[in-house]
């Protein structure tokens, strides 16, 4: 089978998926939807394993969309060792975790049980025309759609008001990303005149830099929407409405890291843009810091989990933004793993506690849901970043590469914000996984004896529990011993690692991390300092005033507007205009009759007058010209 | 050439066209106060005939014999209007004593 071919395929397999299971696709056999389902993202992942066995690379194109003039848009597939990791992350990570909802969805009645699957299967559809497009045009394209399934699936109880709010917050967030990445390719169309990522890289040198800066930057947009960066960050903890296993798959392994991949893909223009590129790694800092404070007074166990996401992914983006890009991607397999891992844990526990999530209701559950609590274990200390855990290995390399990057102290702040933000990480773990599991259980648990999960559920978590132990194999040279399997294998799409860590920097991780773990320990019996301190409780608790700053700022002007659009234009201006001129009709009609007489003799009166008026007109004139 | 050889005597040709409009005027007065059908309809033939006199004084000013003809083509006319008016009239009269055109004024508005 041709690589071409193969490549299709990985899209096609989740898109047949979705079709299958669209429209009437709950009468067939629930059995149907099971199979179909997971099985198409395991084709997908297959026909990956096949290209990537088969050390394929290449830029295929299938057809020309549209061809306008000298603009053309090909249907094209980029296959190199990015898209390639890319969709093993998608494929694997989502086809573990479809498999998952399999288990978590079961009480779903038939329509809404196929509903998810086709709305999965669009996202990793969607997910993977994004990593797999050849141009700008079909990154949009596949940028968009992850926006509307995240949509979709936040939005999946659309009986609860919360779900929708959230699921319509998502996407307008989104939209505003999407309009910065398509101004910043029309930016690119503009003065390099093609939308194809090969051509628009070969053009580059020949650009000037205040155009590089402005398209990278409005790249930038996109990327930190869809990322939930600083300051379109909101919509992602509200996006917790969604099912658990969306959560894991959505808003913590793939989509929210599509602002990764884009700077990564785009770091031809990064690297010529540096401020574009330094606001990058700015954002990454600061959004990880904000995020982690935050995390540390959320009660509800997917809250903590969506902010620690946000804080994760802000380390992804200070990586890519200081030119670190395999180690940005590493973190983002790592994250993939210990996150989804960290997020169905927290599902089986969900779903055991009857929906309950407030973490404060539980406890007690180390003797209860063992093979559970020592998954989420395995997650919360790769989270924060213990060896021999995958989050050791890819977090400690980030803030090993910027503390030693060459010829840049402005690195080194952001160094030292990493640094305290892994700490951080270590204390709100360790504060989530304590309450949670440990102690007794607490006197509002919802359920006395929770039943252990099901299989289904059990193994994807198991499969990712033993990921996250065992994945830092991988990356064994950021404690400076071994291989860098990650780094070697994109160095073909992003470049090589373009300095070494030094030993002081190894000796730093090492530290941070006992730091780390010993915050972890701590969370046990410490209380937050902001409890201490009123002020600074509120405004964490208030998740630093954002939500209401723009509902202040964006939101409830935009409700005055519109309700005044409605009483003061609609109704009286628009209405008026539509309503008078009937009424105008109406009153001319009536009025009109009156004109209508029946007498023959009031018509034949008007005639005469008539043509005595036109007849004598046509004298007067006559006599006076 | 202002006159007409009538029988061998000259009359001004505005003495017919006085005549015309006079006969017009006295149809269009008649088709206005009378209120009998009938006569509203032979009202109408004389305004029409008063239309044909014009016509013909015209066509033997100028020697042109398109306004005689015309002049036959509208009495042409005139003649199947007037069969068209009377057989309404008859209908009319038929249904109902109309003897006054104001009784048949069921299409006021």
């Amino acid at each position: 089978m041709s690589n071409s071919l193969l490549a299709l395929l990985i899209l096609l397999f989740p898109a047949a998926g979705a079709i299958v299971l669209a429209g009437r696709g709950w009468r067939a056999p629930r059995m149907v939807t099971v199979i179909v389902g997971p099985g198409v993202v395991w084709l997908s992942f297959v026909a990956t394993l096949v290209l990537f066995l088969d050390k394929a690379s290449g830029d295929f194109t299938y057809w020309t969309w549209i061809k306008s003039g000298s603009f053309e848009v090909p249907f094209g597939i980029l296959i190199d060792n990015l898209s390639i990791f890319m969709c093993f992350v998608i494929t694997g990570v989502g086809g573990l975790i479809v498999t998952y909802s399999v288990g978590y969805m079961e009480h779903e009645d038939g329509p809404s049980y196929a509903r998810f699957f086709t709305y999965m299967d669009v996202f990793v559809f969607s997910m993977l025309l994004l990593v797999l497009a050849d141009n700008f045009v079909f990154l949009i394209v596949g940028w968009a759609m992850v926006g509307l399934s995240s949509y979709l699936l936040i939005g999946f109880w659309y009986q609860r008001h919360s779900a929708v709010v959230a699921a319509r917050k998502a996407f307008v967030m989104n939209v505003v990303g999407d309009v910065g990445m398509i101004l910043g390719t029309f930016v690119l169309f503009m003065n390099l005149h093609s939308a194809t990522y090969s051509s628009v890289f070969k053009a580059l040198p020949h650009s000037d830099n205040g155009t590089m800066e402005l398209a990278a930057f409005l790249l930038l947009v996109g990327a930190v929407a869809k990322s939930a960066q600083l300051p379109l960050h909101t919509w992602l903890p509200d996006a917790m409405e969604g099912p658990t296993p969306v959560s894991a798959l959505i808003h913590a392994a793939t989509m929210v890291t599509a602002g990764v991949y884009l700077v990564g893909r785009m770091h031809p223009i990064y690297d010529l843009a540096v401020y574009a590129h330094a606001a990058v790694a700015i954002i990454g800092a600061v959004t990880a810091l904000f995020a982690a404070t935050i995390a540390i007074v959320q009660v509800d166990i997917k809250r903590v989990l969506a902010y620690s996401t946000m804080s994760q992914i802000g380390y992804m983006f200070l990586a890519v933004g200081i030119g670190a890009y395999s180690a940005g991607f590493f973190h983002l397999l790592s994250h993939a793993f210990f996150k989804a891992l960290l997020f169905m844990a927290a599902g089986n526990v969900i779903h055991a506690m009857q929906d309950e999530q407030d973490m404060r209701k539980y406890g007690g559950l180390w003797g209860q849901m063992r093979p559970t609590s020592i998954s989420f274990l395995i997650g919360s200390l790769s989270l924060v970043g213990v060896i021999p855990f995958v989050g050791f290995f890819s977090k400690e390399q980030i803030l090993g590469l910027a503390f030693s990057k060459p010829d840049d102290s402005m690195v080194l702040v952001l160094w030292l914000v990493g640094f305290a933000t892994a700490l951080i990480t270590g204390f709100y773990t360790g504060r989530m996984w304590w309450l949670s599991f440990w102690g007794n259980a607490s006197p509002q648990r919802p359920v006395e004896h929770p039943h252990a999960p099901a299989l289904v559920m059990m193994v994807p978590v198991a499969v990712l529990a033993v990921l996250a132990t065992v994945g830092g194999v991988l990356q064994l040279r950021t404690i400076g011993i071994g291989p860098a399997v990650v780094t070697d294998f994109l160095s073909q799409a992003v470049g090589p690692q373009r300095w070494e860590e030094g030993g002081a920097a190894i000796a730093v991780g090492i530290v941070t991390m006992i730091l780390g773990a010993a915050f972890f320990v701590w969370a046990r019996t410490l209380r937050p300092w902001s409890t201490f301190v009123p002020w600074a409780q509120h405004l964490l608790e208030h998740k630093y005033y954002f939500d209401d700053i723009y509902d202040a700022a964006f939101v409830r002007p935009m409700d005055r507007a519109a309700s005044f659009a409605l009483r003061d234009v609609e109704t009286p201006v628009i209405d008026g205009v539509v309503v008078g001129t009937g009424r105008f009709s109406r009153w001319t009609a009536r009025e009109g009759t009156v004109l209508q007489s029946g007498y023959f003799r009031n018509y034949a009166l008007v005639f005469v007058v008539g043509v005595v008026a036109i007849g004598g007109g046509l004298i007067v004139m006559r006599a006076f010209s | 050439m202002s006159s007409l050889n009538i029988g061998g005597s000259q009359l001004d040709a505005s003495w017919f066209l006085l005549l015309s409009a006079v006969l017009f005027g006295l149809g269009a007065v008649g088709v206005l106060v009378r209120r009998n059908p009938l006569v509203i309809l032979i009202s109408i033939e004389l305004m029409l005939n008063a239309a044909n006199l014009t016509l013909v004084a015209f066509s033997r000013q100028l020697q042109n014999m398109e306004g005689q003809l015309f002049a036959l083509m509208s009495m042409t006319v005139a003649a199947a209007e007037a069969v068209v008016g009377l057989a309404i009239l008859v209908d009319i009269f038929r249904v109902r004593d109309a003897e006054d055109i104001d009784d048949l004024s069921e299409l006021r508005g």
